[in-house]
């Protein structure tokens, strides 16, 4: 019991720390927040909306990312994220940054 | 309004009102969504399935708090200056009331029960103008917490660097806690004299009770516009230098300009009618008329030193400022290592 909410935790800052590369993966086409959450999912990446949300924030005041309102098909109003230029040019370098990581951690854990 | 609608209204309430409407009709926006994919089902009840959604999304609060939305009223960067202020003030407050006390008590010769009653009743009396005060600067620092631009928040981040505690300080460079000082005593002297003069004065303990006598004249009052905008200026002049960071020579000369007009200030209360009177008139016929007699010549023996130093420390300042403008290189047209 006390193990299950160790690694609980632990995979939950894993977690946190890789979400950031997985939205900017994402968001080469655009989408809005829900939609987002959904295509996460998807991939095996349960993500909670009250860290996707700010995070989507965080990005765009970083310039990483950009939005706008828009009505889509007459449905209601929702927020459409897509990457930036820049945002492009940081996860090419994340991209590189994550394979050197996994292929260093299964050396370690081979 | 609906429970969506509403929901969001409440998250709003605990964010910036910068960020709000944004962040409201993105909250919405995905609740509806949710709530439209759930609602596909047959038979779905909207409403129960309104309740079990905003049950899982969680309570308003910590939805805001996720937002990075916690708000102070003084923040951790005016913090310390905040403590340092309200302990002088505390430490002043203190001192004056002890002082007074001391005074009154070998005055009418107190010991025993009738000092602790004296020193009781000067305590419950004191105790609205002392939380008055505190309230005063708790309100200046919240103001200063709201205008101060996030610029200032540069030392908590993590472009510190422990090599600059070696670095000798740039004389240009502003001093965050000293013009916040500044600006927090003025606006304080500024409400004492223009909204509360009646509590510029002295206390004495008669026929068992405490009785405040304000000292401040109409001569004083006459003086009062030039303080305003001298004070006000200099006020002006702090904020503007907390948001530039750096002095220039012409920060530095405006400053001069104010420590002139207020050593002419202090010189022309020196040699004016006086500004500070125990007044002996209003107390005739009263068992105070006496002892306001005794202390009207003590008043102006302390007001004298008082007004010359206003005008020796800020002489001293010009002349220094002075010497440092003369001295001073001109900066390097190149960026020097």
């Amino acid at each position: 019991m006390e193990n299950d909410e160790l690694i609980q935790n632990m995979v939950f800052e894993l977690r946190r720390g890789i979400i950031s590369i997985a939205v900017l993966s994402l968001l080469g086409k655009e989408e809005y927040g829900y939609s987002l959450l959904k295509a996460l999912s998807d991939q095996g990446l349960e993500v909670d909306q009250s860290t996707l949300y700010p995070l989507l924030r965080r990005l765009e005041s970083q310039g990483l990312l950009q939005s706008d309102w828009r009505i889509v098909d007459e449905a209601r109003p929702r927020r459409y994220y897509v990457i930036s230029p820049q945002g492009r040019e940081v996860l090419e370098q994340l991209k590189k940054e994550w394979a050197a990581m996994t292929e260093s951690m299964q050396k370690l854990l081979s | 309004m609906n429970l969506i609608e509403k929901y969001a209204v409440e998250v709003g309430k605990y964010l910036p009102s910068r960020n709000r409407a944004d962040i409201e009709a993105e909250i919405r926006s995905t609740l509806e969504d949710m709530l439209e994919e759930r609602a596909q089902a047959p038979n779905a009840d909207r409403e129960a399935l309104t309740l079990q959604l905003l049950k899982e999304y969680g309570a308003p609060r910590k939805v805001a708090e996720s937002y990075g939305a916690v708000q102070y009223l003084i923040g951790p960067r005016l913090y310390p200056i905040f403590e340092m202020v309200l302990k002088i003030v505390a430490a002043v407050l203190l001192g004056v009331g002890l002082l007074g006390f001391g005074v009154n008590a070998v005055r009418m010769d107190m010991a025993g029960p009738a000092l602790v009653h004296a020193l009781g009743k000067l305590f419950v009396d004191s105790f609205g103008g002392v939380m008055m005060a505190f309230g005063n600067i708790v309100l200046v620092f919240a103001i200063l917490e709201r205008v101060l631009p996030l610029s200032d928040q540069k030392d908590l981040t993590d472009e510190w660097e422990p090599t600059d505690l070696a670095k000798e300080q740039d004389p240009d460079r502003t001093k965050i806690s000293d013009l916040i000082a500044e600006i927090v005593f003025t606006i304080i002297f500024l409400a004492l004299f223009n909204l509360y003069p009646q509590y510029v004065g002295i206390v004495i303990f008669n026929d068992n009770q405490w009785t405040f006598i304000p000292v401040l004249t109409e001569s004083f009052f006459r003086y009062m516009p030039w303080i305003n905008l001298l004070w006000a200026l200099q006020v002006g002049l702090d904020v503007w230098l907390l948001r530039k960071g750096m002095w220039d020579v012409a920060t530095r000369l405006i400053n001069l300009a104010f420590k002139l007009g207020s050593i002419g200030l202090a010189y022309a209360m020196l040699i004016g009618p006086a500004i500070i009177k125990v007044n002996t008139e209003s107390l005739a016929g009263t068992s105070l008329a006496e002892v306001a007699r005794e202390l009207s010549p003590l008043s102006q023996f302390i007001l004298i030193p008082f007004l010359i130093a206003m005008i020796i420390v800020p002489v001293v300042e010009i002349v220094q400022t002075v010497v440092y403008l003369v001295r001073r290189r001109p900066p390097a047209p190149f960026p020097v290592k």
